[in-house]
This record gives C-alpha cells, structure tokens and sequence, in this order.
C-alpha cells in the first residue's frame, strides 16, 4: 500500500507539473532559443528606442510588418491585442508589442502610431532604414523583406516575414507564432509565456 | 472565376463578382417555383401567397449572390448567419406555401417516393433532420474545412435550404396526412425545432474568442472585428430567428383559437 500511495503521489506531482508547465503549446519551437537582439531603431515619439535595454525581462512581441498590409499584418497584430486586452492589468504591464515597419518609405512616425492606436496606444512601433532592418532581421535569422513592384496607383505588396517572435523574461524566443495562429491560441499560450522566470543574476 | 463563393482569403473590395452557379442554381430554382406556383394559382391559392414565393425565391437569390454570398462565405459571420436566417427559416415556408395544393396533390399513392416522403416529412424525423443540419454545419471544424471550397460552400447552402424545406413541410404542406398533427403539436414542434439553433447561437454570443477560422484570419473588415461581428451573428440568429418562430407560431396560434372558436359556436342561419 504505501508502494501504491507513493506512486499515485508521483503521478499527481507529475500531472500537476505539466499542467503548470510554462511551455508553450502552440507556434513553432525555436532550436535554440534566439537570444533577445540587441538593438536601435526611433520609437513613434521621435526617440531612440534600445530593444534590449527597454524590454529585457519582459514578455516581448517582435513583428516585422508595413501599415499597408492587406491581410497578415492587421489580422496577427490585431489577434494579439485582443488577447492581451483579456489579461490582468499587472500581466499587461510584463507584457510588450514591438511593432518594426518593413516599408519606412511609406510608413512615416505618425502613420505607424495612427495604425498601431487602432490596436492599442500601447503598442511600440519602431522605425529605421532599410538597412537598418535589414541587418536586424538577418541577425535574427529572418527572410529578407522583398518589395513588389508599384501598381498603375503607385500601390506596392511589401513581402515580409508572417511571425510573431515572442521573446520572454529569460531573454530568450523559444517559440515564433506564423500567421494562422488563433486568438484561442493565443489565450492559451501567453500565460504559459508570462510564467517564464527570468535567468538568475538578472 | 468563382462558379459559387467560397472564402478566398483577399481582401474585400465592394468590386461585384459573378458567380455562375448561384445563377444557374437559382435558375432551376425560379423554373420549378414557376411551373408548381401556376397550378398553384390554378387550385385556388392566393395572389399574396403567389407573390411571397417568388419573393422567397429572390431572397435565395440574394443571399447567395454577390455581395452578401461572398461576405458570408469568407469575412462576415453575420452575413453567414443572415443566410442561415434566409435558406433555412425564411424561404422554405414561404415558397412551400405557394406550391402546397399542387405538391399535397400530385403526392403519390404508393411507391419508393411516397415511402421516403413519409419518413422524412415524419415531424419528429423532419424535425432532427434540421437540427443536425443546422448543429454539423455550425461546428467550426466543419465551417473552417468547407468554406474555403466552392463545393464545401455550396454544400453548406443547399443543405441548410433542404434542410428549411424539411422542416417546414410537415406544417406548410400538410401531406401526407397526419391527423394527430394538429395546430398545437405543430407549434410545440416548431419551437421544439429550433430551440438547438437558438442553443448555436448562444454560444456565439458567449465565446470569448472568435469561433471560426476563416473570419478570425480573414483579411479585416473594417468597421467590426471578428469577435463582435461573432456576436452579431449569434445576435441575429437568436433574436431574428425568436422574431421569424414566434411571429409564425403567434398567427397559427390566433388562427387555431379563431378555428377552434368557430367551430365552438357556429352562426345560427338566418329566419326567414
């Protein structure tokens, strides 16, 4: 018996530990995780905006976009806002959405904040130029943005990476969200992320 | 082109689409209504009656074709709820009502057809027949699988239109005749019918999050977004849908309890 009360212990542990597992269970595993990049593109207010420095320690969401985006853009951001709407005032608090335009030609200061207020006010949105980004996106291991060729209304596609790449408090992305990723997803995975401890010594 | 709209992931642009199998569907449509509706007329039926079919039949029209089919098919779940509304409880009354007297009389006597009209006009048969209908055709997996395919989508149509139409003949035709269905049964039956679609609709209405992929992840629309427009739909399903029963169940009501009055106490004749 006290054989059989041990090990019906250990299974309870076991189930009560994977059920309070901070691993996510949704998006795609990042192998390994990608260290939280260091940094500096102009914030929406004008200022210098260090991604290292200012969300180290925080849950952090990276999306590379352009306010232009028909579909996957406006879709991802707004499936995000959505759900961090639903957490506690002090998990929002650890919680951050970094917003780099991939088309600065068309995306000035003002109409980054203008479309990312439609979302939340308090959604960072981050500037530089193409090069810029472009050595920042490669550093991380994302596709190069490709521009598309303008319309008879001067109108262009920007192609650009479709994930969310979720940095949490260790500094580390050990996960990155496609498009396709579903509020209900989302629900269940950023609990899971804002469980994340950060690394001793911080 | 699209022969039938189905969810195609581009953004909407109020640029009209042409969709030739709604046209051709409705075509065979309007053609039967037409041939039944005039011996209809023929056997006695009312001009109102005549005029509301082929209003029903407009409404099919409608709902299925741009720009409504297409916004219900991959960006609007209140579009799609309002077709729900219109194949599945709006139309089939009103075009049965036109094409009863000849539909009741060219029942067949006996055969394979009448044996299969008389199981699946059975109340308690039709009457599941719907809500499975309505239940599979609402379940997100379902809808998600479906819905980005032409056929997927007129699957969905066609079955919620047939599935209309079964529920409503037992009422509307009344053939075969069923003595014990009387006026009572049948407004038990009908509230009873669709008190499962009022069930979809309250979970549309309580979700916290969007249901269905395809509108989730569709390209936004701007005006509401995916999870008020959710509630939108399960707003019209519940409360257009209350409106359509209980109006229908109110004038069987008044009728039945005039009837019922009318048969209580006759008019004396007159004396001469």
């Amino acid at each position: 018996m006290p054989l059989l009360r041990s090990l019906a212990l250990c299974a309870v542990t076991a189930m009560a530990v994977a059920c309070s597992s901070p691993t996510p269970r949704h998006g795609v595993a990042l192998e390994p995780a990608l260290p939280r990049p260091s940094f500096t593109l102009t914030d929406t207010r004008g200022q210098p905006f260090e991604f290292r420095k200012e969300t180290r320690g925080l849950l952090t969401f990276l999306f590379f976009g352009y306010t232009n985006c028909p579909d996957v853009c406006p879709v991802h951001v707004q499936n995000v806002a959505a759900v961090l709407h639903t957490l506690s005032f002090e998990d929002q608090q650890q919680a951050r959405f970094v917003f780099v335009t991939a088309d600065p030609a068309r995306d000035s200061l003002r109409v980054l904040r203008a479309w990312l207020d439609h979302f939340d006010k308090s959604f960072i949105g981050l500037r530089g130029e193409d090069a810029d980004v472009a050595r920042i996106m490669g550093a991380i291991g994302l596709p190069p943005v490709m521009r598309g060729a303008p319309g008879a209304n001067g109108w262009y596609e920007v192609g650009h990476p479709a994930t969310v790449i979720v940095f949490t408090a260790d500094d580390s992305a050990h996960v990155l969200y496609p498009f396709g990723t579903r509020q209900a997803d989302w629900a269940e995975d950023i609990p899971r992320l804002l469980r994340v401890r950060p690394l001793k010594g911080d | 082109m699209q022969w039938w709209c189905s969810a195609s992931g581009k953004p909407w642009t109020w640029d009209a689409q042409y969709y030739p199998g709604v046209w051709l569907m409705v075509a065979v449509l309007a053609f039967a209504f037409h041939v039944w509706s005039r011996r209809g007329r023929a056997m006695g039926e009312s001009r109102l009656v005549y005029w509301a079919g082929w209003s029903a039949v407009g409404l099919v029209w409608q709902v299925l074709d741009w720009p409504i089919g297409p916004l219900a098919a991959g960006y609007l779940a209140s579009a799609h709820a309002v077709q729900f509304l219109s194949l599945a409880l709006l139309s089939p009354p009103l075009i049965l009502l036109a094409v009863r007297k000849p539909l009741a009389a060219s029942m067949p006597e006996r055969g394979g057809v009448r044996r299969a009209l008389n199981i699946v006009t059975q109340p308690v048969i039709a009457g599941v027949l719907f809500n499975l209908v309505a239940i599979i055709t609402h379940v997100p997996v379902v809808v998600d699988t479906l819905m980005p395919t032409q056929f997927g989508a007129f699957v969905i149509d066609i079955a919620w239109l047939a599935g209309g139409c079964v529920l409503w003949w037992p009422i509307v035709v009344e053939a075969p005749a069923r003595p014990w269905f009387s006026v009572p049964v049948r407004m038990l039956y009908l509230f009873l019918s669709t008190l499962f679609h009022t069930g979809i609709a309250m979970v549309m209405l309580l979700r916290d999050f969007p249901m269905y992929g395809i509108y989730e992840l569709a390209p936004p629309w701007p005006v509401w977004s995916p999870l008020e427009d959710q509630h939108l739909a399960g707003g019209v399903m519940e409360l257009a849908g209350a409106a359509v029963i209980f109006s229908i169940i109110t004038v069987m009501f008044f009728r039945w309890s005039g009837g019922v009055a009318g048969d209580v106490a006759p008019p004396a004749p007159p004396r001469d």
